[in-house]
């Protein structure tokens, strides 16, 4: 990954959430079982990122949906682990709290 | 002597505070469990951390005997003048700070152990008595005491502001329009003198809404008279997790003043094993008093809809192979076992159990607060590995999980074990299989 080393905490979430970019991105996709980032893909990361980098929050799925205009099935069929252990992940976010 | 009393002088707050919690915390047959282990090892074979890892310091055994050797240094008479004799240990900052892994990292208090202990210890209890002395110690993990600390101050774990749960119980319901073709669907939110609060876990609300979508198509179709309140509306209480009695009770209380002021007649629990555990049957011991309310499990309500007739379903809709994963809070802790197998049997076209199943069967690895405490997320996939043996040897393409934290951990496992199954609530099976009038 360029020259720089990517550390992740157990959970598989960056410890330095900073250091993302789209080769990191890339890469945690592929160990989601992601083969190909579609657009779709890339809109839902984007969007949850850039919320991120804004309120210090993962977004509510609502948002997510709404913002990226896609539907809740879809999305659970673009990250079959969810947004939260799947897109937040591929985002580059820490682990959200509590049940996820 | 002397050195005994400079020692106390010396003692620093938090250590008193953990020797005063561990004397109320073991009372009643706490003599009694510390002194019946007799070193068996058969445990070890029971519990899922071990079986994963057998390692001598993941035996239940060893895990409560880090406990009880405290116990017997301040409430046995040898533990008192000779504690060397018995292993009796003193209660220091360091030894607290040694059992935080051994009481919260090797352990998701899902309680196999006391069922099963050869002789009949209580091995969880005790362990769970470490617990509460490290809450009193100020020790618990800062993940697992983040979410408990949510909920106190947000009203729910994942600081969900009240707008937001409006305008996603708005946009659920306009899903849920589309989806069913039954004209105007609404999802009440802190709507007075219904007929119940419905609370969820709020993983429903900010990442996997479908199980709420399922229940309130549900209840749409059953007519129920309903609300979700946007100030607690949170179904899980994570002091039961951290051991902290005192956040436990007022998180529970939260909730029974929030039913009082919407004038419910009961409380409905969405599908959560140690929420279910902690409204059900912790809460009155918490507040030292029976409810004024009743608190069903949703499982309970839409059994009854379904034996009613209330609610119809052809099973056909869910052709699969299905397979249950019992939460050791709902089923071992908290003996509701039956009325999700009633609800599969009808819903589903083939049910399979796994084997072990219903009290006895195995902890998916990301109780006790296991699956917010990222340190420990090594240890928590690698034990999980009994429950994805169990999970392939049926065959089964879809799990059904009436917890949302069993639910998280059993997608983690699907994907890191290659699992190729599906993970639904009962709920959202049951939605799947109605037949919409």
């Amino acid at each position: 990954m360029s020259n720089q080393k990517i550390e992740f905490d157990p959970d598989g979430f960056m410890k330095d959430p900073h250091l993302w970019n789209d080769e990191v991105a890339l890469a945690i996709a592929t160990e989601e079982g992601i083969s190909e980032m579609s657009d779709d893909h890339w809109k839902l990361v984007r969007f949850i990122r850039e919320y991120w980098l804004k309120h210090d929050l993962a977004p509510a799925v609502r948002l997510i949906c709404q913002e990226t205009g896609l539907g809740v099935r879809t999305m659970y069929k673009l990250f079959t682990a969810g947004p939260a252990r799947g897109a937040c992940r591929v985002a580059g976010l820490p682990k959200p709290d509590g049940c996820v | 002597m002397n050195a005994t009393l400079e020692s106390n002088n010396h003692r620093s707050d938090r250590v008193k505070r953990a020797i005063q919690v561990l004397s109320e915390s073991m009372r009643g047959l706490a003599a009694f469990h510390v002194n019946a282990c007799v070193r068996c090892g058969l445990c070890g074979d029971i519990c899922h951390v071990h079986q994963a890892e057998p390692v001598p310091e993941n035996l239940p055994g060893a895990k409560m005997s880090k406990v009880a050797a405290f116990y017997r240094r301040y409430h046995t008479l040898l533990g008192r003048v000779a504690p060397f004799l018995v292993g009796a240990r003193d209660i220091t900052e360091s030894s607290l700070e040694e059992l935080v892994e051994h009481v919260y990292g090797r352990c998701t208090a899902c309680g196999r152990c006391s069922l099963h202990c050869s002789v009949g210890a209580d091995i969880a209890s005790v362990i769970k008595a470490g617990r509460n002395m490290l809450v009193a110690a100020g020790l618990v993990p800062p993940n697992l005491q983040a979410v408990v600390d949510n909920q106190l101050t947000t009203g729910n774990q994942m600081r969900i502001t009240d707008q937001e749960i409006k305008d996603t119980a708005n946009w659920i319901a306009g899903d849920l329009e589309m989806e069913m073709g039954l004209g105007q669907i609404e999802i009440p939110v802190d709507r007075q003198d219904v007929d119940f609060l419905y609370l969820v876990n709020p993983r429903e609300i900010k990442f996997f809404p479908l199980s709420l979508m399922s229940a309130a198509g549900i209840f749409r179709v059953a007519g129920a008279s309903w609300t979700m309140s946007s100030q607690f509306c949170d179904v899980t209480n994570y002091g039961l997790f951290s051991g902290d009695n005192q956040a436990a009770f007022q998180i529970t209380q939260n909730v029974l003043d929030e039913a009082e002021r919407l004038r419910v007649k009961r409380i409905i629990l969405s599908e959560c094993g140690h929420g279910f555990r902690s409204f059900r049957w912790e809460g009155p011991d918490w507040r030292g008093s029976p409810y004024p309310i009743e608190v069903r499990s949703v499982l309970e309500l839409l059994l009854e809809y379904l034996e009613k007739g209330t609610v119809k379903v052809d099973p056909t809709r869910n052709p699969e192979r299905v397979t249950l994963h019992d939460p050791c809070n709902l089923v071992r802790w908290g003996g509701l076992i039956e009325p999700q197998r009633e609800i599969l049997k009808r819903c589903v076209m083939e049910f399979v159990e796994m084997t072990p199943n219903r009290a006895s069967n195995f902890c998916c690895g990301g109780g006790g607060g296991m699956l917010s405490m990222s340190e420990y997320g090594d240890r928590r996939t690698l034990s999980g590995k009994r429950k994805a043996d169990q999970i392939r040897d049926t065959g089964a393409k879809i799990v059904a999980t009436p917890c949302h934290n069993c639910a998280d951990q059993l997608l983690d496992l699907t994907k890191k074990m290659k699992l190729g199954v599906s993970i639904q609530s009962v709920t959202e099976l049951v939605y799947n299989a109605m037949v919409v009038p």
